[in-house]
């Protein structure tokens, strides 16, 4: 980081706590603290949904996914436009018209105060957990590359969200995250603009786009259907579908936004308008991985990304059984350049019989470098690196600190903090909201004035926010415990889906259905994890499906507490 | 904690007249995608 960076990147941070706290003026009642007073416009609602849910680590690691497995991961969000069509059908409307805070509360209204605690403690766990890893994962890739200390990293980033959100509730939330999506895009087109533009002089964007189809980059889309395949069309329209539906429909982190909605009509646009958004991005994000990767093939990359890893591999003690696999690789990665060089060579002159040869080679020196790489990686777990040793999340900072020029770096680090930042607001937030309203509004203290309600969110917010930054400072400690954390969250929204759809479509359905339903649904989805190989996209389908079976099946037996579904 | 919202009204969308044929459009954008990065994916595979 040069002083331009530092100050692009101060400047930035500045100007996001600066605007939050301005927007979030006048948010001094529960409901204008909570949902802005129910005032937002859906382009405002549209950008803080992304926001929200795209991640520090999303925009990392999505680019590293494209550079080592290509494009396919962009099928995983075919599902979310049905998803929001169906949302906007359904649940929109019925949500405005239930007048609630939460997605929980409608539950009540719905079935009864049992199934609306057990949602909300579902969700308290499950956001819970992830919300300090929106922190910490940026952070620990952060102090690798710059060396900066994870703790004090995600401690700036805590502080600044405590700051706005805090002050300001919904709105500063809101607001900020539609500053940090324009971050976020404005940093994406430049460093795509800037890879491009540092592909070698003979190297031109038609040559980059058939050298990263030849090397497999650009698999889109993949139309055969296989259960075990995370990534093809129908796990992606399936799987994705039922996966944004219960994201979408059930996450107050999502739900929240689009409550704070003017009225219906402009909750939908912000749904549909996410819907017709969230593809080209994420297509875009991938694209520069792949773009990246085609850079590399002129390049020469390091044998490991992760330069900590790199470090321990030059170093004195290890040096002597790294040169051989050092120079293994340093041919094999001049045997690559000269089999792409000859293959965007055999295109420009039409030499089609060349190519399928040319693709060989380059696949035979792929394979050399995949093999020094897995070599590498032995000697550095060998001598006490870590087993589950991955660099997939290095490959796009690692490029844009090596390569990048002053003040760009500074902006694709500021895009870092703008991502995690607008992740951890919104998650700080529906927490907040969940706590004082399923919890503390309807169990511990229900007929308390406006301004108590109003001051117990507020001190809900702080804490959220100080838990994440807590659990953030001690997620090192955790492990490969983070792994199973962030699979946690995605075996819990198929039962959660699941109570809502007997909500909105199974009139007859009972509270105890629902209630009972959703402990079976969950029980399913640990059967499925535990003793089946079935990528988790389908989770939510066996979940949602066996809730729906369980409750229309529990209520036919004992109808006794029917009731009607709300108007 | 709040006024009446159980009839509010649904407005029209803002273009194509009725929300029926902005969820249409939205699905064949979809589909339009889809054709789009599938060639994409043959062209360049």
């Amino acid at each position: 980081m040069r002083p331009l960076d530092w100050l692009v990147l101060s400047g930035t941070l500045a100007a996001i706590v600066s605007y939050g706290l301005y927007k979030g003026r006048g948010s001094d009642t529960m409901n204008k603290y909570l949902l802005a007073g129910r005032t937002m416009p859906w382009y405002a609602m549209a950008l803080s949904i992304m926001a929200t849910q795209a991640s520090a680590i999303t925009f990392i690691s999505t680019t590293g996914q494209a550079y080592v497995d290509g494009m396919r991961f962009v099928q995983f969000y075919f599902g979310m436009p049905i998803a929001m069509v169906i949302l906007c059908a359904t649940a929109v409307p019925l949500f405005h018209r239930a007048n609630v805070y939460t997605a929980y509360e409608f539950l009540e209204k719905r079935f009864d105060a049992k199934t609306r605690a057990l949602a909300s403690v579902v969700f308290l766990i499950q956001r819970g957990l992830a919300v300090g890893l929106s922190l910490y994962a940026p952070a620990i890739v952060l102090a690798v590359i710059f060396g900066w200390p994870d703790r004090i990293t995600t401690l700036v980033m805590g502080a600044l969200i405590t700051i706005y959100t805090v002050t300001g509730g919904i709105k500063a939330v809101t607001w900020t995250d539609v500053q940090q999506m324009i971050i976020i895009l404005c940093g994406l087109v430049v460093a795509f603009i800037m890879i491009v533009h540092m592909l070698p002089r003979d190297v031109s964007f038609s040559d980059a786009l058939y050298l990263a189809g030849a090397t497999g980059k650009l698999n889109a889309v993949d139309l055969k259907f296989d259960l075990n395949n995370r990534y093809n069309l129908w796990s992606g329209l399936i799987g994705g579908c039922f996966l944004a539906l219960s994201y979408f429909g059930c996450d107050q982190s999502q739900v929240q936004r689009y409550l704070t909605g003017k009225s219906i009509a402009q909750s939908k646009l912000s749904l549909l308008f996410t819907a017709m958004a969230k593809i080209p991005m994420q297509f875009l994000i991938l694209f520069v991985g792949a773009m990246v990767f085609v850079f590399f093939l002129f390049e020469r990359p390091p044998l490991l990304f992760q330069s900590v890893a790199m470090h321990e591999l030059e170093s004195p003690g290890l040096q002597a059984r790294y040169a051989p696999i050092g120079a293994e690789f340093s041919q094999a990665f001049e045997r690559r350049k000269q089999a792409v060089i000859a293959l965007a060579e055999a295109r420009r002159v039409h030499a089609d019989g060349k190519r399928a040869a040319l693709i060989g080679q380059y696949r035979a020196a792929q394979q050399e470098i995949n093999a020094a790489r897995a070599q590498g990686v032995k000697l550095y777990v060998s001598a006490g690196g870590e087993k589950a040793f991955n660099d997939t999340n290095y490959i796009f900072l690692s490029f844009v600190t090596r390569y990048l020029p002053a003040g760009i770096v500074g902006l694709l680090i500021a895009v870092i903090f703008a991502a995690a930042m607008s992740s951890s607001s919104g998650e700080v937030n529906s927490l907040a909201t969940v706590t004082v309203i399923d919890v503390y509004k309807r169990h511990i203290r229900p007929a308390a004035t406006d301004r108590h309600y109003l001051w117990v969110s507020r001190l809900a917010t702080a804490f959220w926010a100080s838990y994440a930054v807590f659990f953030a400072q001690y997620a090192k400690k955790l492990g490969s415990l983070i792994e199973a954390v962030n699979l946690l969250g995605s075996l819990f929204y198929g039962s959660l889906l699941g109570v809502f759809v007997l909500a909105f479509w199974f009139r007859r359905v009972s509270g105890t259905g629902a209630f009972i339903g959703m402990l079976v649904g969950e029980a399913a989805i640990f059967a499925a994890y535990w003793f089946t190989g079935i990528s988790f996209l389908w989770y939510n389908v066996i979940g949602c499906v066996v809730v729906i079976v369980t409750g229309v099946v529990i209520s036919s037996l004992w109808p006794a507490d029917r009731v009607a579904r709300p108007a | 904690m709040a006024t009446d919202r159980a009839h509010i009204a649904d407005e029209p969308p803002p273009f194509l007249g009725t929300w029926r044929r902005v969820y249409t459009g939205v699905l064949i954008y979809l589909a339009c995608l889809i054709v789009v990065f599938y060639v994409f994916t043959r062209i360049f595979s």
